[in-house]
């Protein structure tokens, strides 16, 4: 065989495959693309990507950008393997549950690919800070938490800063519940982001609690009662751990005896398990569908090699193969990527309530109310009463003695959208 | 890489960084200064700079829970509007609605939660549960049955559970303020 | 059985229940959507894999994952540098100029250790020219093969369908397209190119998402599988018994002792009611269920007396009347005949206008969109990258899983992916 390892790993033909794509432009391929050595360049020892998550979708992406030539790979996640994640988290063995899932997911990967180098951090992606974001061209997630993907959006939003072309980092986003899939390109402050389709997310399944307490007709009442009604009162405020098993059986053998009471058939282990952690079923071959879809966009994007997602594909393979690609429209009131901004310059000596005439005055914005905060501290409320009462004291303060210059201060009014931001700076 | 930045618009050009606030924060913020309650609906915040926990004190000045000062708890988690807020009455009361846990059976706080709510209509309608009691979604069994059999009874139960009467071996709190 | 007497709260605590077992612990995401039936059926399964390219190798993962019975992996041929370099389930540049269907085998047994593999370094074609070997591709539930050569995949189609107890699924990629079905879906695609997907059709779709409660007694869908025409003689013995169950259906809906409905679900659907009238509305339920079961089975006695099937799957049918679709699958190139073919040499956009042209009419105007489609032909007419892979890899999966577990719908007709824009399509569809 002709093919030597080299320091880096690379052998002849190595790339074989991916390089009949990057030696030259397609038909739809954007003019900007550097075909050849100087794109292969960038995507091997230049290009830097997190991915958040390793479970699921996290150890399907890792494998792919590996393949398709990504070597320098960050990836954060906080929890540790578990039985439940071997059918389909395929970096994963009997052997490592109870491991953290970053840290084997990494080494799995280098050993498997020769020349990566996969650098696990395991914990929450809220431990930090922007400078660690920064750090990256691109950012991949493959969570199944709400919450995070808020929290890892709005950053990625707030990290755009309009003197430094760097700061906007494309997030390109993945989510998956049993044959059903979605991948997502994000670019913050250009295209919609994650918080702008917030109302597209199905709610968790709730069930009226006067069902639960009294008329119940389904096994899932009766676990929702045993958890939401009868584990408080019965446990006063020890919290629900809703991965030991020793609660989970608690409340499986008192749904039970609710089911039999009641004549309600079908209250299993797994139910009650699935009901109160609100498992959503997940294989591995949707998993692999979807990150596969979101690595090559990230390979697309990190190239230019080809036309990238604009900007939601969505799939759905219960009944046959259906999936849909569209444009998610941008929120004008959304309250991460929307609302209006504004630079001011004031005088040092303006105090709060003569910001606040200012803001009210200025017939660009006409704001009615305002209500001001910087970060947690709170400047001035309209209302509540209490809270008026409390800040009522700013606003005869300089505004100078609250915010430094450049710091930043959030409105909030019933005539604003959402929210409006200002910058403040001295004269 | 591509290059985004040259899609960005102009009108963004002037865009900045935003404040380090959670878009839960800055929409409670917005829910909170925006509150437009009657007399008879008083938030009180605990800790002033914690926006996300406070209460709610309910004092109905007509129909059967006239007279009484009913408190609720209000936690908001950073999912919110994602998520309702959970709510809880902090006293033992007599109400069809409202078991003795506290738990209140109002369809905004569980399965008919939407990001489009605020705070402003859960306030009102926990307000409105005082205002028209409702015996067919009972958490107080005995109480919704009382209502349903015999409204005058049901009234008397009231005022007594309100003045920290024991109806049926239960212990009431006494809310009554005047 | 469900006893009438409540059960005292105290004493059904008093018995700690134990969580289950390991093996549905570890499918447990998975015996949500497939349940245990599913489960039994996926581990029942031999697959055979022809090939361990990077395609196949991701669509075993996705097999042997969820616990498949048996895997197969037939390929004599050695790892290239390039195998090592895109193929997850090789030890990179170490496994260059081994047997490929070894590494892999090795590699993707790691996955779940109860699942049974094999490499086979025979050639295909030296096993479809015996007899014997030709019975043992047949003693395999589902056959996937990856990028064959035209002349192979012919009589691999023929032998399978013309002996149909192994369903098969063709995978094609790499874009070039030199096989019938691909010139194929590539006509079609050509005269639906102004048929873009578009906002109904996602409407209808999630419409379809939900189960919907049909009014009429019997649904337009059945009504029409009912009346469908019996397949003709080779059919197999299941498929015999298939039928006889839709005949008894018929019989079924118009025997005047039914209601003239579909036999009932045992499942009732949760209505805002009080529980005890909820508890006898589904002991009623139940009990009409019962007796429409034993109708079912009379009258099956009655139309069918020498047949003998399964009671369990009898049981099966019936309840699940309400979502029976029959599936009539096409032989591998049954729409087009057309011999040409295409060697690697000349994969230039010109020689695949060509092509194109030839295989829709001379007279037919070519679309500017199939421009695009043949530049991005030419331009990597052998690569199989590794995200396109991985994606096709999940999408075979899904559909061996829908076919094996015989729960959900398959693809009937061909599914066309693109990765530049990201959209997939249907066509063919019967």
């Amino acid at each position: 065989m002709n093919g030597s390892s080299s320091s880096s790993g690379d052998w002849h033909d190595r790339y074989y495959h991916v390089d009949q794509i990057l030696d030259r432009p397609g038909p739809r391929t954007d003019p900007s693309f550097l075909a050849g050595d100087e794109v292969k360049d960038f995507l091997r020892n230049k290009c830097k990507i997190l991915v958040i998550g390793a479970g699921g979708l996290g150890c399907e992406i890792l494998a792919n950008l590996a393949l398709s030539g990504f070597k320098d790979i960050h990836v954060i996640d906080m929890d540790t393997i578990d039985i439940s994640n071997l059918n389909r988290q395929f970096l994963f063995r009997q052997k490592d549950v109870g491991q953290p899932k970053a840290i084997v997911a990494a080494e799995f990967i280098m050993n498997r690919v020769p020349g990566v180098k996969v650098t696990p951090y395991y914990g929450k992606i809220q431990d930090k800070d922007d400078d660690y974001y920064l750090q990256f061209n691109l950012v991949i997630c493959g969570l199944d938490s709400v919450e995070a993907r808020r929290w890892i959006n709005a950053t990625l939003v707030n990290l755009v800063d309009p003197e430094n072309p760097e700061s906007l980092k494309p997030l390109i986003d993945g989510g998956t519940e049993g044959f059903k899939g979605q991948a997502r390109v994000i670019l913050p402050t250009v295209s919609s982001c994650y918080e702008c389709s917030l109302d597209m997310l199905n709610k968790p399944t709730a069930f009226p609690i006067c069902t639960i307490a009294n008329t119940p007709r389904l096994p899932e009442h009766c676990i929702e009662w045993a958890s939401v009604l009868e584990w408080p009162k019965v446990h006063g405020d020890k919290k629900l751990d809703t991965d030991d098993p020793e609660h989970i059986g608690w409340l499986y053998s008192m749904a039970l005896a609710r089911a039999k009471e009641f004549k309600i058939e079908g209250v299993t282990w797994s139910l009650t398990q699935g009901v109160v952690k609100n498992i959503i079923p997940a294989i591995a071959s949707t998993n692999a569908i979807i990150a596969a879809s979101c690595c090559n966009e990230a390979f697309k994007i990190a190239t230019s090699s080809a036309a990238y997602l604009n900007n939601y594909f969505m799939l759905i393979g219960t009944d046959a193969v259906y999936s849909y690609t569209f444009e998610h429209e941008r929120r004008a009131e959304c309250p991460v990527c929307g609302g209006e901004s504004l630079d001011i310059t004031i005088s040092k000596e303006w105090t709060v309530d003569r910001l606040i005439e200012m803001l009210v005055e200025k017939q660009d914005i006409q704001i009615k109310k305002p209500s001001l905060a910087s970060g947690a501290k709170h400047i001035y409320f309209q209302a509540p009463p209490q809270l008026e009462e409390a800040t009522r004291p700013n606003l005869e303060k300089k505004v100078s003695d609250l915010i430094p210059d450049g710091g930043e201060i959030t409105v909030t009014a019933s005539s604003l959208p959402f929210s409006l931001s200002l910058r403040i700076n001295y004269s | 890489m591509i290059k985004i930045w040259s899609m960005k618009k102009n009108e963004d050009a002037a865009a900045r960084r935003k404040p380090k606030t959670s878009a839960a924060q800055i929409r409670v913020q917005k829910d909170l200064t925006e509150l437009d309650l009657p007399p008879t609906m008083k938030t009180h915040f605990p800790d002033p700079t914690d926006l996300l926990n406070f209460t709610l004190t309910i004092t109905p000045d007509e129909g059967m829970y006239m007279g009484g000062a009913f408190v609720f708890s209000f936690a908001i988690n950073n999912n919110y509007p994602h998520e309702p807020p959970k709510v809880k009455c902090t006293h033992t009361i007599y109400h069809p609605n409202v078991d003795l846990e506290g738990n209140v059976c109002l369809n905004i706080l569980r399965e008919d939660w939407k990001p489009v709510l605020n705070l402003n209509s859960v306030m009102v309608g926990l307000q409105y549960l005082f205002l028209e009691p409702n015996a067919d979604d009972p958490l107080n069994k005995e109480a919704a049955e009382e209502l349903r059999k015999n409204r005058e009874q049901f009234l008397y139960n009231v005022k007594s559970a309100m003045r920290g009467g024991v109806i049926k071996g239960t212990h009431y709190d006494k809310v009554a303020v005047q | 059985m469900l006893k009438t007497e409540s059960i005292d709260i105290e004493q059904a605590t008093t018995h700690i229940q134990a969580q289950p077992d390991n093996k549905t612990r570890r499918y447990d995401r998975q015996l949500r959507l497939w349940a245990a039936s599913g489960q039994a059926a996926l581990e029942s399964a031999r697959l055979l894999v022809i090939s361990a390219s990077a395609t196949s190798t991701s669509i075993l993962k996705n097999l042997v994952l969820p616990g498949i019975g048996h895997f197969t992996i037939l390929d004599p041929k050695k790892v290239t540098p390039a195998d090592a370099g895109n193929n997850f389930f090789l030890n990179g540049h170490s496994s260059i100029g081994k047997f490929r269907a070894e590494e892999a085998v090795s590699l993707l047994r790691e996955l779940n250790d109860s699942v049974d593999g094999i490499a086979d370094l025979r050639n295909l074609d030296d096993i479809l020219a015996k007899e014997d070997g030709r019975e043992w591709i047949q003693s395999f539930s589902l056959v996937i093969a990856h990028n064959l050569d035209q002349d192979i995949l012919d009589t691999l189609s023929q032998l399978l369908w013309e002996n149909p107890t192994s369903p098969s699924l063709i995978v094609h990629n790499g874009a070039l397209p030199k096989t019938y079905a691909e010139k194929q879906a590539f006509k079609a695609n050509i005269r639906n190119l102004s048929q873009k997907l578009d906002e109904e059709n996602f409407e209808e779709a999630e419409a379809q998402a939900f189960r919907l409660w049909s009014e009429s007694p019997v649904p337009s869908d059945i009504s029409a599988t009912l009346n469908l025409p019996r397949l003709d003689q080779s059919s197999s013995t299941s498929s015999t018994a298939f039928h006889a169950l839709l005949q008894t259906l018929r019989a079924f809906i118009n025997s005047p002792e039914s209601s003239g409905c579909l036999p009932l679900t045992s499942t009732l659907p949760d209505m805002k009611t009080d529980t005890e009238s909820y508890v006898k509305l589904q002991i009623m339920y139940k009990e009409q269920a019962k007796g429409d079961n034993a109708l079912f089975k009379t009258i099956l006695k009655k139309e069918f007396p020498d047949l003998s099937i399964d009671e369990a799957m009898v049981d099966a049918f019936v309840k699940n009347a309400h979502h029976i679709k029959v599936l009539r699958g096409r032989r591998w190139g049954t729409w087009d005949k057309d011999p040409a073919s295409l060697g690697p040499a000349n994969i230039t956009e010109e020689a695949l206008r060509t092509e194109v042209q030839s295989l829709v009419g001379q007279g037919v105007e070519l679309p500017e969109q199939l421009d695009d489609a043949i530049g991005e032909i030419a331009r990597a007419p052998t690569a199989d990258l590794p995200n396109s892979a991985a994606f096709l890899g999940g999408m075979v999966a899904q559909e061996a899983i829908k076919m094996i577990t015989k729960q959900y719908v398959p693809v009937n007709g061909y599914c066309v992916i693109d990765l530049v824009e990201t959209w997939t399509g249907i066509v063919g569809q019967p």
